[in-house]
């Protein structure tokens, strides 16, 4: 197991209910993981509290244990072993951005070159990381010209370019046409073979397909985690609105539960 | 007349043109999808149409009149933006406040400003939030009290930066229904998406973008169901078209609730899981 939550609940400061209540997972390298619930269910805060950042940066106190590799990354020592070990990438690229770089090149290689990397190997990575993501052309472009979707590819690129063990995405296709964002949720199950990804998403025509398993929250709660087609396809997440259109499609119209996430599922089931 | 009509637009940030010539007509009443692939200029034709920018040749008239030399604080009277993200565009203390900006910059009264900022947070449903600072809001919130601000400009164009982005679907379901009142009202709505479901179900005009020049322009309809098409200009067909279509059902149905009745029809009838 690479994250482990035991009883964890977090509470913003001034806030009078958890965002995250009592909730308990344990996820391992290999899998994409999805979470997902309605607006305020907790997903982001997951990412956060996974990643050290709550409370760390946004203040507010957590209960329970958080082990992300081997360490608590909210404490002093997990911060510092945990440095690019663990990879956050926020939905709002632009506030992620290092503002230290005047290319997209060097914005890549912001985070290697912090982890004290030689230069030959963040030279390699920065540029892997870049064609993977289609962004190598703009590799000289200034960071801060760049339309939402090329910046958070960029983004990415930047997080992925530190090797994290741990991978944690917070909705991001936000910025993207249909055609990056169906080329990077085909690109996540890859990404996972040896790292652990989470994805906090409610994109779920597009993300049910790439995730492995999906935890549903709901307002803080953890109320169901398994395989994502079990999760996603049940009564309360359709019920919900936690799932995908064609299984809230499907679930109208009167078919049973275990309802069908995307068109070739739902078209199988109805000529049976 | 139409609300927004835009001639010969012609627009770069540099040397190199981002918008090569773009002409569109939107009437008041009409609510219109502006798509196209990431770059390709989207945005950048709302700022002119907001006059944030101006034209390097070519007319945009809204309500009528050219925008050209005017500040934008003239043209708001015309055309009210909704940026894509809200905390570009918050400021104020209260929602309150932040959505009665509009009108009192207009010159009404207490009474006519109290009236139309009620009217506007109840469409938004956003009654209750009044007092609170917006930035004690989840973003989701947030988006639709900038929404509140612009829709109590009572502008003749309203245009949205990806109004349904980072949404779920209740909150999805709610900025469709405020396009569909506003429409009612004869407001004319340009929408900036990539959400072609979104677009599916609450926009009946679709124009999108392709290498500076408009690539298509007509029923939203016709877009989602022209697979092929919808592919080439680098969109997806949404779930619920792609069902209607795989299942073959009369009538071809694209939104979500029309597939529902369709199937429910043939499933009457028969055709389908026992």
């Amino acid at each position: 197991m690479s994250v482990r939550l035991e009883g964890v609940s977090f509470r913003y400061p001034g806030s009078e209910t958890d965002a995250l209540h009592e909730v308990s997972v344990a996820l391992r390298p290999g899998e994409v993981t999805l979470a997902t619930g309605r607006l305020g269910a907790g997903c982001s805060t997951l990412l956060l509290v996974i990643a050290g950042l709550a409370p760390h940066l946004t203040n507010g106190t957590r209960g329970g244990e958080v082990t992300t590799i081997d360490r608590d990354p909210a404490t002093r020592d997990g911060r510092k072993v945990l440095a690019g070990r663990v990879g956050l990438l926020l939905p709002t690229p632009w506030t992620q951005l290092s503002g230290m770089s005047f290319t997209v090149e060097e914005e890549v290689a912001f985070g290697p070159a912090n982890m004290g990397w030689r230069r030959p190997r963040i030279a390699e990575t920065v540029e892997r990381a870049m064609e993977r993501f289609g962004v190598a052309h703009l590799a000289q472009r200034d960071p801060r010209t760049l339309s939402g979707g090329e910046l958070q590819r960029v983004m990415f690129a930047g997080v992925l370019a530190m090797e994290p063990e741990v991978l944690l995405l917070d909705e991001p296709a936000l910025e993207l046409d249909p055609a990056g964002a169906a080329s990077m949720y085909e690109m996540l199950p890859s990404l996972a073979e040896g790292r652990t990804v989470v994805l906090a998403s409610t994109d779920l025509d597009r993300a049910a397909a790439a995730a492995h398993r999906a935890l549903l929250l709901d307002r803080g709660s953890l109320v169901a985690d398994g395989p994502a087609a079990e999760v996603l396809g049940s009564d309360g997440a359709v019920a919900t609105g936690c799932s995908t259109t064609i299984a809230e499609i499907t679930r109208a119209v009167g078919l049973t539960p275990g309802y069908p996430l995307t068109v070739a599922e739902a078209v199988q089931r109805m000529r049976r | 007349m139409s609300a927004l009509r835009l001639e010969e637009v012609w627009f770069g940030y540099d040397d190199t043109p981002v918008l090569k010539g773009v002409s569109l007509e939107i009437a008041g009443g009409e609510a219109v999808a502006l798509l196209g692939r990431n770059g390709v200029g989207k945005t950048t034709l709302t700022k002119l149409v907001v006059a944030l920018l101006q034209p390097r040749s070519g007319v945009v008239r809204a309500g009528g009149r050219i925008t050209e030399g005017k500040a934008p604080e003239d043209v708001a009277r015309l055309v009210a933006y909704v940026f894509q993200h809200p905390d570009q565009q918050l400021f104020a203390r209260t929602v309150w406040s932040e959505v009665a900006f509009g009108p009192q910059q207009q010159g009404l009264s207490q009474d006519e400003t109290r009236g139309i900022v009620g009217d506007a947070l109840e469409r938004v449903g956003l009654e209750a939030f009044a007092e609170v600072h917006p930035y004690d809001l989840p973003a989701a919130q947030r988006k639709l009290v900038t929404l509140a601000a612009a829709m109590a400009q009572r502008p003749r164009v309203l245009v949205l930066d990806e109004p349904t982005q980072g949404l779920d679907r209740a909150g999805v379901d709610r900025v469709a229904d405020i396009i569909g009142g506003l429409t009612e009202d004869d407001v004319a709505v340009l929408a900036v998406t990539h959400d072609l479901a979104f677009v599916a179900e609450a926009l009946e005009r679709a124009i999108v973008l392709e290498d500076g020049r408009v690539a298509y322009d007509g029923a939203s309809r016709e877009l989602v169901l022209d697979e092929h098409k919808a592919r080439a200009l680098g969109l997806e067909v949404p779930p619920a078209a792609a069902l209607s279509a795989a299942l073959g059902l009369a009538g071809r149905p694209v939104r979500v609730r029309e597939v529902m009745d369709a199937l429910r029809g043939e499933r009457g009838t028969g055709n389908g899981e026992r």
